[in-house]
């Protein structure tokens, strides 16, 4: 563990993984070694979120799921980079550096708990603290090659989560091992009376249950990359050859969710950063003779990305008198509507699956070309079950012709997370996971 | 001229809406603060149950209907003084809605609805150039009551005030400096167009905003000018009323719902959860069902919801209200004071009355044996000052028939029975004794 937390300002100069490394390099006590995305409080390093609004922000309180970390044995050795208030597909709208892809730096660990996974893809039997709220952590896991596990909404407190959209945000794991996603788990989960939404929660229950039926959706199959789709194909045979039952479905409305999902995540986040002004903590810059709304309109314009800005506008419509009900009210139906649509699936079948992502990591230039619809459309594999709530997991199920790995993406029925981590190991031992080549 | 409210009354919890911080006043500025009322990032609110049963029980005061499932909204607007930059309250869905309220028992006021939201911080100019914000009522949980346009005079806004204040302190055990700590949105029209004059203070300012109002709205309507639909503000000390923004400023709130509580399923705790009747229900209620004047309904319970409570199961058990209502406004009421202060059961009050209504004691011998439960004097001390007293009244009364008729026709007429009596006794009764006596005789002979 010494060597690696050694090793940390070195592998941080190649990837850009940390926003905020430790400065403490004693082991002491610590059983393990986890990092988590910055958008989680931690009294002993600055929580920035990716964003220069924040910078300077040292929380007075850890996330709870920091906390039990902590309390199992574990050291944190670093706050992660990510997309600026978990904004973005790419980690490219962070403030602290952008990740690089450990198979191809020219490329994106994907987004927005990309330091995270990247992480997770490059130290050995890391584990490292994402959240998702629509991709955040399916995205990056499959870019990176390694495995990534959204748990069920409510499953782990957010208490101390940066808020994005409140009501789809949660906290998972990413890891390349299976078993320490297993591990951890437990450790993160549970009730929390100081988030009311992690109370409802029946108990956490790994007894190593199988998934034995699968639903592909043809639908979503369409606008997936050729490289993608044929590395899927064969990984359908791969689960076949594991005793586990593969039928083509129909779910013609998960395209609804994408765009439920953009104005829910959206209506919420403009809420969220209205505490943002420049008065009571991070940055703190300007005239302060100023009239106060003169003022924060300065500070904001000032500090927040595009990317941040370009979203508060849209949550902004969407819940304005008059627009309200055509989108925030319609949307929240929508969500309902794919939860019962799911329900369904879940009656018939243990878990649905399609890849991950529609194609591998792009690169960096290819990114910088991309108009924002076509980048908030490359998360309609990973909206559908982050809108309803439902755990998820991303696996590595392949590579391309230049080594970059695909994924594929299992959804779970609510609290159903116990299937998905049995399948994981399963396929650890079934599947030849590569490792990137770290050398520094 | 229509006239509408909205309230906000302060609910009396030992620690903020959603955190644990408590709502006492603070020695020095930002010191009942945490993460959670300073709206730190990452920090999350967590309901306190007793707001939530404070809403319902005055929902259920309001007569308001009550939803099955309630939940929070987030209202967004930009002000120092709010830390999150948002304020949780309630806008779909609030804990009541649709509700009635009899302002002296008659007219009945619309309850538009009542909702659940927090208090903000405040803010506090110094000097020319510079404020300071103080965050410790930053969560502070706050009712407000927002009623229909049914008012048709300042003065009867204040009215209703003053009931619904005395209800509600009496419904949710509200502090003695309640009153203080309500403040009032007055919406206003006489022509068309709504003025709304924000967060006054006090009854007396309420009633003073409206008529300055009122007059003004009138005065720009003969003018033949329009009245502006705007938001205004009262100025205490001159007395009048001072635009603040006009219509088209009026803020868009973009209310979305509070997704960090959820939804809250409170049919079993509605079902659950009694409130007191208020005095007012309780004085038309007991007039109503035992057929006597408001008045005395009103002045019993003023004396005692004790008391009146004792009236109604004398009322119930001897089946003969009139005979209750003139022991508890006589005898009952004249000791009650001393009886509550004894801490003796009513129960002993109700077997007298009992006994007295089977005819197994007389009028006399009753009167001397509530005084002696209720007081804890020495019935043989009583018997000789009662005879006495009544050997008093009943010779005057014997010498002055024209009273007793006189007293049938106008009840104040008593009142010289009363005065010969203490003039005649000197001081040796006290004058509540004089007056039950004076009563007890008359109630024979009227």
């Amino acid at each position: 563990m010494k060597e690696i937390l050694a090793s940390l300002p070195r592998l941080n100069d190649k990837y850009s993984i940390f926003s905020c490394i430790t400065e403490d390099a004693e082991i002491g006590d610590s059983e393990f070694l986890f990092s988590a995305k910055d958008g989680m409080t931690s009294k002993d390093m600055m929580t920035r979120c990716g964003s220069k609004i924040l910078d300077g922000y040292r929380p007075t309180f850890d996330a709870t799921a920091i906390e039990r970390m902590r309390n199992a044995g574990g050291k944190l050795i670093g706050k992660c980079n990510m997309d600026e208030f978990g904004f973005g597909t790419f980690s490219t709208t962070s403030a602290y550096g952008i990740p690089k892809n450990p198979f191809d730096l020219e490329r994106s660990c994907g987004g927005s708990s990309g330091g995270s996974a990247c992480a997770a893809a490059v130290i050995d039997g890391h584990i490292s603290l994402g959240a998702s709220t629509g991709g955040s952590i399916c995205c990056p896991a499959s870019f990176c090659g390694v495995y990534g596990l959204v748990p069920t909404y409510g499953r782990v407190s957010r208490y101390g989560l940066v808020d994005y959209g409140n009501s789809l945000d949660k906290i998972g794991l990413i890891s390349s091992d299976p078993e320490r996603i297993a591990r951890f788990l437990p450790v993160i989960s549970g009730k929390d009376t100081k988030d009311s939404t992690s109370c409802g929660q029946p108990k956490l229950e790994l007894k190593g249950k199988r998934i034995k039926t699968i639903g592909v959706p043809e639908e979503p199959l369409a606008g997936v990359s050729k490289e993608v789709l044929s590395s899927f194909e064969s990984s359908l045979d791969a689960l076949r050859s594991m005793g586990i039952e593969v039928n083509r479905i129909k779910m013609p409305s998960l395209k609804y969710a994408m765009p439920a999902y953009f104005i829910l995540a959206t209506s919420e986040a403009s809420t969220n950063l209205a505490s943002f002004v420049g008065m009571r903590y991070g940055q703190q810059d300007g005239d302060l003779s100023l009239k106060f709304d003169d003022y924060f309109t300065y500070f904001r314009t000032k500090y927040f990305g595009e990317e941040a800005k370009r979203r508060i506008l849209l949550g902004t419509y969407t819940r304005m008198a008059g627009f309200r009900d055509r989108y925030y009210s319609k949307a929240l139906k929508v969500r309902l509507h794919i939860i019962e649509y799911y329900k369904k699936i879940f009656s018939e079948h243990d878990a649905v699956l399609t890849p991950t992502m529609p194609f591998v990591s792009p690169r960096f230039d290819e990114i910088s070309k991309m108009t924002p619809i076509e980048s908030y459309s490359a998360d309609y594999l990973t909206c559908p079950p982050d809108l309803a709530g439902m755990p998820h997991l991303s696996v590595p199920c392949g590579y391309n012709r230049d080594g970059m790995p695909i994924g594929m993406q299992f959804v779970t029925d609510h609290w159903e997370e116990d299937s998905l981590i049995t399948f994981a190991k399963d396929w650890d031992s079934a599947f030849d996971v590569r490792k990137p080549e770290v050398s520094l | 001229m229509k006239i509408g409210l909205e309230i906000h009354v302060q609910l009396p919890t030992a620690s903020k809406m959603f955190c644990s911080c408590p709502t006492t006043d603070a020695e020095a500025p930002n010191t009942h603060v945490c993460p959670v009322c300073l709206g730190m990032p990452g920090a999350k609110p967590v309901l306190n149950r007793k707001v939530m049963e404070y809403g319902i029980m005055l929902a259920k005061m309001l007569n308001c209907k009550i939803p099955e499932t309630t939940w929070f909204s987030r209202k967004t607007y930009f002000y120092p003084d709010m830390s999150k930059g948002v304020q949780i309250t309630q806008y779909d869905n609030p804990v009541g809605g649709k509700g009635v309220y009899y302002l002296h028992g008659k007219k009945p006021i619309g309850i538009t609805k009542i909702q659940l939201e927090e208090d903000p911080g405040k803010t506090k100019r110094v000097g020319d150039q510079s404020s300071l914000v103080d965050y410790n009522r930053a969560g502070t949980p706050l009712s407000e009551i927002v009623t229909d346009p049914d008012f048709s005079s300042p003065a009867e806004a204040r009215e209703f005030l003053k009931q619904l204040i005395a209800d509600i302190r009496h419904t949710i055990d509200l502090p003695g400096d309640g009153e203080r700590s309500i403040r009032c949105d007055c919406n206003i029209s006489i022509g068309k167009e709504r003025v709304e004059v924000k967060n006054v203070t006090g009854l007396r300012n309420v009633e003073r905003a409206l008529t300055f109002e009122a007059i003004r709205q009138t005065k720009v309507l003969k003018a033949g000018g329009k009245v502006e639909r705007e938001t205004r503000r009262f100025d205490e000390e001159r007395g009048v009323t001072i635009s603040v923004r006009k219509k088209e400023f009026e803020a868009d709130y973009g209310y979305i719902n509070e997704p960090d509580l959820g939804v809250f399923h409170i049919g079993e705790l509605v079902r659950s959860i009694t409130i007191k009747e208020s005095p007012v229900n309780m004085a038309l209620r007991l007039s109503r069902e035992y057929g006597i004047s408001e008045k005395t309904a009103d002045q019993m319970v003023l004396t005692s919801m004790n008391l009146a409570a004792t009236f109604e199961t004398i009322a119930k058990t001897t089946g003969s209200p009139q005979t209750a209502v003139s022991w508890a406004t006589g005898t009952m009421a004249a000791n009650w004071k001393a009886f509550e202060a004894s801490g003796k059961d009513p129960k002993g009050i109700v077997d007298i009355m009992e006994k007295f209504a089977a005819g197994k004691i007389t009028d006399v011998e009753t009167d001397m044996e509530l005084k002696a439960y209720m007081t804890g004097a020495d019935i043989g001390a009583i018997k000789a000052q009662s005879a006495d007293l009544n050997q008093i009244i009943c010779s005057y009364l014997d010498e002055h028939p024209e009273i007793v008729d006189e007293i049938r026709k106008n009840e104040k007429a008593i009142n010289r029975v009363i005065g010969h009596v203490m003039k005649e006794t000197g001081g040796r009764y006290s004058s509540s004794d004089i007056v039950s006596a004076t009563k007890g005789a008359l109630a024979s002979k009227l």
